[in-house]
């Protein structure tokens, strides 16, 4: 159980974040087109590199784990696979671009390498998800696109761990388990709970949620054998497709826009709450567990001279108010810059959640949020609270 | 020159369809029309008898959603409307708490219908108010979300 490392690493919003293998550096996109990356030296994240190819804002990043290499996708409808060469004047490492030629006619979207790294998806508005292998004889990424039947923005994808199945959140309000097999770079795959003999684009399930909305973000389960999806409607749906069972969680908040699994149980999400929240469960039934952020330990820092001091009648809470009503032409307690500040660690919509550590046998143990309030932070996955009444800092 | 004023979508034969969003209403429209009438003679005689919780029960379930079906739609309005001025502002809480998270979202629906249509029928700002604000209080602000994105409209 420890607390949080927050970082503030920018004074605008982070788009995107993506570790390297070691967690040494990291790329995030600061809502422009440049990818910035930065070292941790001691306790600080210090920016060491900034990548310019890209002509409009990066909506996404990955970083392959073992072949160290970051893809990059853009709304202007390009992605670029960056690779570390020696530079041929100065001998030092660089990061060379290499175009990939999506044949998209909108914004890419979002962007995520498959479990062999020998494939990436990228998610589009031009209503295709466009899948992309290496083609070593012509020595470039050729591009093919999952279309139908998808009629809107795709939002986001995961791959399942066999490097085969896709799973895609579009805004047109369903999640869907694609088959995206390339012929010669995969093996033909074994039958998992989603079916078997899939070519390429079969559909493996749709789902949506109850009250409809954008699908957000979408997960398989380290396993595979499970789907979540987040969708707009401020709801999280389990899917286990043996049934197919859907468990659908409403939720008392916004909505979530990012979630990642932690275990075969357990799984964070978190969106415009700007909190980090825990839900776990089987196939039987799941439920929210509690969030990653203790915001009672926090108010007990902020707060300058609200709620200490004696107890008695003339240092109530009531009588407070009125003399700052009176003497300073406040309403409420504390000062202005407390006012507006949010009980929770990050300021405004968490972005992107993604795991950070694995203890044993694949649990996540920390994951990594980066939010529109430019701070990226490291939460323990275990040090969960019950949420407040207070909606966990919702300053209505 | 006037190309805010030109419709694209007009030209694009793949363009998504409001209906391929939702799925309609599986009932045929005058069954609607007739189980609408039906519940609000049920809810005019358990409201007489006082049961809040029981006439709220039957007004928001199997409501009547999405296209064809208008006049059962504000006729289910008027029932709710008629309830919800009924009921004594000390009751509300816990006549909201006793709602399943269904009828919660319906009730949260027909609030903001309510206060889209001021001074019809019997609809009163000030009674549509107070029940927002103890709904928010139970069910939170992903109730008024799940109402802003559902594609099936009261």
């Amino acid at each position: 159980m420890s607390a949080p490392e927050v970082y503030s690493i920018a004074k605008t919003p982070v788009t995107c974040h993506a570790f390297n293998a070691d967690r040494s550096q990291v790329a995030v996109s600061l809502n422009d087109n440049n990818v910035q990356i930065y070292e941790k030296q001691g306790k600080e994240w210090i920016l060491s590199e900034t990548l310019s190819e890209h002509d409009k804002l990066i909506t996404s990043i990955d970083w392959a784990p073992n072949s160290n290499r970051i893809v990059t996708a853009s709304q202007d409808r390009n992605a670029y696979v960056w690779s570390l060469s020696p530079d041929p004047l100065t001998g030092k490492l660089v990061w060379k671009p290499t175009l990939v030629l999506l044949r998209i006619n909108r914004a890419a979207t979002f962007v995520r390498w498959s479990p062999n790294e020998d494939k990436f998806a990228v998610a589009s508005g031009a209503r295709a998800i466009a899948i992309c292998s290496f083609d070593a004889e012509n020595n470039w990424w050729v591009a093919r696109q999952l279309k139908k039947p998808i009629r809107s923005t795709v939002l986001s994808v995961d791959w399942h761990p066999n490097n085969v199945l896709l799973a895609a959140g579009s805004a047109d309000m369903k999640a869907r388990v694609f088959s995206a097999y390339i012929k010669d770079v995969d093996k033909r795959p074994s039958p998992t709970i989603w079916g078997e003999k899939l070519p390429f684009n079969t559909i493996c399930g749709e789902y949506s949620s109850p009250a409809g909305g954008w699908v957000h973000a979408v997960g398989f389960s380290p396993s595979g054998d499970v789907l979540a999806f987040a969708s707009h409607d401020s709801s999280i749906s389990i899917v286990y497709p043996g049934g197919p069972v859907v468990h659908n969680i409403r939720i008392s908040s916004l909505p979530y826009v990012t979630l990642t699994w932690t275990s075969e149980d357990a799984l964070v999400a978190a969106g415009h709450d700007c909190q980090p929240v825990v839900f776990s469960g089987s196939e039987q039934g799941w439920a929210l567990i509690g969030t990653l952020d203790d915001t009672t330990a926090s108010s007990a820092s902020k707060a300058p001279g609200a709620r200490t001091g004696t107890v008695g009648r003339l240092n109530s809470a009531a009588f407070n108010t009125f003399r700052n009503a009176d003497t300073r032409g406040h309403t409420g307690g504390g000062d202005a810059a407390s006012d507006t500040e949010l009980l929770t660690v990050h300021q405004n919509t968490i972005t992107s959640v993604r795991p950070y550590e694995y203890g044993r046998e694949g649990v996540v143990g920390r994951v990594s949020t980066t939010g529109v309030d430019g701070k990226l932070v490291i939460w323990d996955v275990n040090a969960v609270s019950a949420l407040t009444g207070k909606m966990g800092g919702l300053r209505v | 020159m006037s190309f805010r004023k030109i419709d694209i979508d007009a030209y694009d034969e793949d363009v998504l369809l409001e209906g391929e969003l939702c799925e309609p209403d599986p009932r045929d429209p005058t069954q609607v029309l007739s189980d609408a009438k039906q519940k609000q003679a049920a809810v005019r005689s358990t409201l007489a008898k006082g049961d809040i919780p029981g006439a709220l029960g039957i007004a928001l379930d199997s409501i009547p959603y999405g296209p064809n079906v208008d006049e059962a739609k504000n006729l289910t309005l008027q029932t709710v409307v008629s309830i919800l001025n009924s009921t004594k502002s000390s009751e509300i809480n816990n006549v909201v708490k006793a709602l399943s998270q269904d009828a919660q979202d319906t009730l949260m629906k027909y609030l903001y219908k309510g206060m889209g249509m001021p001074g019809w029928g019997d609809v009163s700002g000030s009674v549509l108010l107070g029940w927002h604000e103890k709904l928010t209080e139970v069910a939170g602000t992903g109730c008024i979300v799940r109402v802003m994105t559902d594609r099936r409209t009261v």
